[in-house]
């Protein structure tokens, strides 16, 4: 029979109708021969695909299991944070930011306060600077933990989500216990934390720490001599060091590829540099080294969580910059003296105005670099708000990484670049 | 590490930099005295507009068309070594000065000296601006980003279509300052008379 191309995607019936059999039964005589263009297949995956974290949607062109090429279609969650942060006071711009990144939202806090404070040339006080990084190592470990139950569940491991979250309500707890709200914190404010540590919120977090490493070792102990789980993500999606920096990643995917940059050690912040801890850095540069690159992020952020406790406990000091035009006047000051009660009506009512200028602001975030640029015009709302969040940057690999992969890894690799669609979209 | 894994190392050592330039001068005041600025300015007299200094940053205007070959002068810089694109963004200036609009800015980071550099080209609407996606892959989605709220043309882009709004969205470009927080169209409420009228069942406790 022939064996040209079939114009058809669903190729006609070719065998020889004059040969079947009476049985009723058809029997194809020729095989039926494809060109190269017509093997492959263009599937869609997501908006609504479990997998893909939220609403990504990624376009495959496949050649029986084999990708082709691959194009991620983002913007579904798109909701102009930056925009909105245009058009609000910049005390009122650190909420928008708890809703980029909802799973680690004390980072994004973090960065957004900083920038303020650095373009308003503030520094937040000491014992504020220790807690900020204890809540913010706390958010490390969450933000892990979902990505580590998600992660583990799409390649197959059911049971790690379930223990992960288990562990992640223990840090949630936490945070409601200091702030009353669980996701959306907005747990760092300009200047520090303008409402008081409870006495009894350093013995929950050091029950927590006590806790968490012996169920560290229970996913450990699960995964990372798990044959399955090795199968699956030993090898697949290696990522070059030279590539990592092309592609502008940061983050666990550019120390799982052994580049050397944490910016808690490069550029440190807060009382980074006082403490002592390490980057676990990666040799390989697969899915598996990025695993024990994050595995051992929230180790390393165990010990610093400690030695700041450690740290802090003693101290009693304010956890609020004070008079400054910046920062809102304590509440027990605006209650008894006058002056409080005027700083704090213009605070509310008008806001600050900083400098013109303009300064970016970046942390570590648990996804890479969280940056935030900020450009004021020297009226009391920024002029340009500017969120570089880590993930829409390193989403830019998944095409890199994807391509000559199978079907069945791109759920793993969107796993290891680790995504939240509503940082991806802002 | 408690688990066995193939990562032993750390190298948490990160060694200072040891240039022609002391490091103390990419902190200088003085924007002028900043080592990476005077190399630019050295390489591409007439194009570097102006250097200006806030805080700890150091930002250096340049002439749109030079743009990419500047941040490739940084780029394969064997002392200065930005080798890292951290970002590309743009800032609309319709408020603050007539002529050019927009400030391309590009945001390079040396792993090797652990400073950030920022690059500014002023461009107006309608003119274009080159790519950076040669020099770092990274900058496809970031410019597209750009193109998609600011409407700034990228030279040599392989793919520049809109990325987070639909594509196709007929509004313009929402982080110009022009154009209102709302948007420029009215979005009719949800008309719930259009909807299928819901059908008035009632349980008669006969199965159907």
């Amino acid at each position: 029979m022939s064996t040209t191309a079939n114009p058809k995607w669903i190729p006609e019936f070719v065998g020889d109708v004059e040969s079947t059999p009476s049985s009723g039964t058809y029997t194809i005589t020729d095989e039926i021969q494809l060109s190269d263009t017509e093997s492959q297949m263009v599937l869609n995956m997501g908006p609504q695909h479990p997998s893909t974290h939220g609403v990504l949607r990624v376009i495959l062109r496949l050649d029986g299991e084999v990708i082709i090429d691959c194009d991620p279609v983002i913007g579904y969650l798109h909701r102009g944070v930056e925009k909105l942060g245009e058009s609000h006071r910049y005390a009122q711009v650190i909420p928008w930011t708890d809703r980029t990144d909802y799973v680690a939202a004390p980072m994004n806090n973090l960065g957004c306060a900083m920038a303020f404070e650095k373009l308003a040339g503030l520094e937040s006080p000491e014992r504020a600077q220790y807690w900020r990084v204890i809540f913010s190592e706390l958010a490390r470990i969450a933000s892990h933990l979902v990505w580590l139950g998600t992660h583990a569940l799409d390649i197959g491991a059911l049971s790690m989500s379930l223990y992960c979250f288990r562990e992640r309500e223990l840090i949630l707890d936490i945070f409601e216990a200091y702030c009353g709200a669980r996701l959306t914190t907005n747990i760092m404010e300009i200047g520090g934390f303008s409402r008081p540590i409870p006495d009894f919120l350093p013995d929950q977090i050091r029950e927590f720490l006590k806790i968490f490493p012996d169920r560290q070792k229970e996913y450990v102990d699960l995964l990372t001599a798990n044959p399955i789980w090795i199968a699956r993500t030993k090898d697949i999606g290696i990522i070059s060091p030279q590539a990592a920096i092309d592609y502008c990643l940061t983050g666990a995917c550019l120390r799982g590829s052994g580049v050397n940059y944490d910016i808690r050690k490069a550029m440190p912040y807060l009382v980074y540099d006082r403490l002592d801890f390490e980057v676990p850095l990666g040799t390989r540069g697969d899915v598996y080294d990025r695993y024990l690159v994050r595995m051992e992020e929230m180790r390393q952020a165990i010990r610093i969580i400690t030695q700041c406790l450690d740290a802090v406990e003693p101290m009693d000091t304010e956890l609020m910059a004070y008079e400054s035009a910046y920062v809102i006047p304590p509440h027990k000051g605006t209650m008894t003296t006058a002056e409080d009660m005027q700083r704090h009506f213009i605070w509310v009512i008008k806001g600050f105005s900083p400098p013109v200028g303009e300064a970016y602001f970046a942390v570590e975030h648990p996804k890479g670099e969280n940056g935030y640029y900020v450009v004021s015009d020297g009226t009391s709302v920024p002029y340009r708000f500017r969120i570089r969040s880590p993930d829409f940057v390193n989403l830019g690999v998944l095409p890199y990484v994807a391509e000559g992969a199978m079907l069945a890894d791109v759920v793993a690799l969107i796993g290891t670049i680790d995504i939240v669609l509503g940082s991806v979209d802002r | 590490m408690s688990d066995g894994t193939s990562i032993q190392e750390f190298e948490t050592g990160y060694s200072e930099p040891e240039d022609i330039w002391a490091r103390t001068e990419y902190f200088h005041q003085d924007a002028e005295r900043h080592p990476a600025v005077r190399e630019v300015r050295a390489a591409f007299g007439p194009a570097v507009v102006t250097v200006v200094r806030y805080g700890d940053e150091t930002t250096i205007h340049v002439e749109p068309e030079t743009l990419r070959d500047v941040c490739n002068f940084l780029r394969t810089h064997e002392q200065l070594a930005f080798v890292a694109l951290s970002d590309v963004t743009a800032v609309d200036m319709l408020k603050l000065r007539t002529t050019p609009r927009f400030d391309v800015v590009a945001l390079l980071y040396s792993i090797k000296n652990r400073v950030r550099l920022r690059i500014k080209a002023g461009v107006n609407d309608g003119q274009s601006v080159p790519s950076l996606v040669p020099l770092w892959a990274g900058a496809n989605w970031l410019e597209r980003e750009v193109f998609d709220m600011f409407g700034i043309i990228f030279e040599g882009h392989p793919n520049l279509k809109r990325i987070l709004l639909a594509d196709d969205w007929d509004e313009g470009f929402p982080l110009r300052k022009d154009y209102p927080l709302r948007g420029w169209k009215e979005f009719p409420s949800y008309n719930t008379e259009r909807m299928v009228p819901r059908t008035r069942t009632r349980w008669t406790g006969r199965g159907v």
